[in-house]
C-alpha cells in the first residue's frame, strides 16, 4: 500500500513555537506523523499506529553529529532543519512518563540563550523598520501622499510587531504555553504585502524619462517651449539630472500648467546630478531659450 | 581575584559529575537525576548547549572512547574547568555561611 501524505500551510510566529510542537503533537495522535517541518508548509505521512511527541530548537549547532548524538541519548530523533535554523526533533510517546520527559530545555538560562538568538534577530529587524518608518515619516512631512502614507503606516506595525514578538520571546519561561495568534502573523504579512505593492505603485506612478536635444549652430534664438510633457501623479521630491554645454548661456526651465517656472538654470556648462526638486500634482513642461550652439541632456525620476 | 558569576544548575551539576572521571552525556544527565534526588533534570537542549558552552569556555574537552566496538563521545574535566567548579563550590559554601550566621 502507497503511504498516504498530506501537507500542511499553518504558519507559526516565532514567539509561539510551542503552540507549532502542540499541533504537531496533536497531529501525530490522529495518526499524521511529521515528515519534514517548515517556516511555510510541512509535510505528514499517515501512520496510526505510532505517537510521537515533537520539540523545536533555534540554537545555534556547531557539531551536528554530536547535537544528533546527545539527543539521541535521551530517546530524540532529529527530524529536519528549516532555512532559518528552527530544529525539529522528536520521541516516541510513552504514557508512563511525565511530561517533564519531553521537554529539551530544563533551565532558565538555556532557554534564554535559545530564544534570545530569535529575540536579537527581531529586535534588529524590528530598529531597522522603526528606522524605515522614521524616513518614511520625514517624507510624507515633506511631500503628504497616500501610497506613501500606507507605507509609513506598515513600517510602524511591521516594527511594533517584531518588537512586541521579541518582547514575547524573552520573557518565555520553561514549558510555558501561549495562545495561538494567527492574527498577528496575518496582519504582519498583509503589511509587507500592502507596503510591497504601494512601494511598486509609487515607482510605477513616477514620471521618468530622459531627453536630449542638441543643435551645431543657431542661425537665430531659439525659444523651445513645452518640447517635454509630463505628468505628476503625486506630490513628492524628484529628482532631476541636468546637462548644458552651449557657447553662450541656455536657459532651462521647468514650468507648470500655469506657465510659472519652477525651476530654471542659466549656464554654458551645467552638470548636475540629483538636483531635488518638489512638485505639487500637475502637468508640467521643460522650456528652453538658446542662441548658440548647444547640446542638452535632462532626466527626471 | 575576579568575583565568578553564579553558574547555572545545569553547569554546575555537569561539571560535579565529571569531577570522578570522564562521562557521556547519557551518564552525565542519569548521574544529575540520581545525586539531586530527581530534582534537577538536563535535557537534551540544555545539555547540548552548556557543553558546547563550556567547551567554549575550555572547562570541558570532547574525547573519544576507544572501549567497545560503539565509538562514543566523553566529556572530560580540564584544570580551568576544575578551578571554575571549585570557586562555585567555595561560593554556594560562603552563602550557606552566611546564611547560618543570620
Amino acid at each position: 500500500m502507497a503511504a498516504e501524505y498530506k501537507r500542511s500551510f499553518r504558519m507559526y510566529s516565532a514567539w509561539n513555537y510551542m503552540q507549532e510542537v502542540e499541533d504537531l503533537n496533536k497531529l501525530s495522535d490522529e495518526g499524521w506523523q511529521l515528515v519534514r517541518g517548515g517556516c511555510f508548509h510541512s509535510k505528514f505521512v499517515k501512520n496510526p499506529d505510532i505517537r510521537y511527541r515533537y520539540q523545536m530548537d533555534y540554537q545555534k549547532i556547531d557539531d551536528m553529529a554530536r547535537y544528533i548524538e546527545i539527543f539521541r541519548e535521551q530517546g530524540w530523533e532529529y527530524v529536519n532543519s528549516t532555512f532559518n535554523g528552527w530544529h525539529y526533533l522528536k520521541k516516541l510517546y510513552d504514557p508512563a512518563l511525565p511530561d517533564e520527559a519531553y521537554e529539551i530545555f530544563t533551565d532558565r538560562e538555556s532557554l534564554r540563550e535559545m530564544t534570545g538568538r530569535w529575540t536579537r534577530f527581531a529586535t534588529i529587524l524590528g530598529v531597522l523598520f522603526g528606522i524605515m518608518a522614521i524616513i518614511e515619516a520625514f517624507r510624507v512631512i515633506t511631500a503628504p501622499n497616500i501610497p506613501r502614507f500606507i507605507q509609513l503606516f506598515t513600517f510602524i506595525i511591521e516594527s511594533g510587531l517584531l518588537l512586541r514578538g521579541a518582547f514575547i520571546m524573552r520573557r518565555t519561561e520553561p514549558g510555558q504555553k501561549l495562545r495561538h495568534d494567527s492574527l498577528i502573523l496575518g496582519i504582519f504579512f498583509a503589511c509587507i504585502l500592502i507596503g510591497a505593492a504601494s512601494n511598486i505603485i509609487l515607482d510605477d506612478m513616477r514620471p521618468n524619462f530622459n531627453t536630449q536635444q542638441q543643435a551645431d549652430e543657431v542661425f537665430e534664438p531659439i525659444i523651445e517651449n513645452r518640447w517635454v510633457d509630463f505628468d505628476v501623479k503625486y506630490p513628492d521630491n524628484y529628482y532631476l539630472d541636468l546637462m548644458i554645454k552651449a557657447d553662450e548661456p541656455l536657459t532651462f526651465e521647468i514650468v507648470n500648467e500655469a506657465d510659472e517656472v519652477v525651476y530654471t538654470e542659466t549656464g554654458t556648462d551645467v552638470d548636475k546630478k540629483d538636483i531635488r526638486i518638489k512638485l505639487p500634482r500637475g502637468s508640467y513642461g521643460f522650456r528652453m531659450s538658446v542662441n548658440s550652439g548647444f547640446e542638452l541632456e535632462c532626466s527626471i525620476d | 581575584m575576579k568575583k565568578s558569576e553564579p553558574m547555572s544548575e545545569s553547569y554546575y551539576y555537569i561539571l560535579l559529575c565529571l569531577a570522578k572521571g570522564a562521562n557521556h552525556g547519557y551518564g552525565i544527565m542519569q548521574m544529575t537525576e540520581k545525586l539531586s534526588r530527581g530534582d534537577v533534570t538536563i535535557g537534551s537542549g540544555t545539555m547540548y548547549g552548556a557543553t558546547s558552552n563550556m567547551m567554549k569556555k575550555g572547562w570541558i574537552k570532547e574525547i573519544m572512547s576507544t572501549e567497545g566496538a560503539e565509538r562514543r563521545r566523553l566529556y572530560q574535566l580540564t584544570d580551568t574547568g576544575r578551578k571554575a567548579l571549585r570557586a562555585e563550590i567555595n561560593r554556594l559554601r560562603r552563602m550557606l555561611e552566611n546564611a547560618e550566621e543570620v
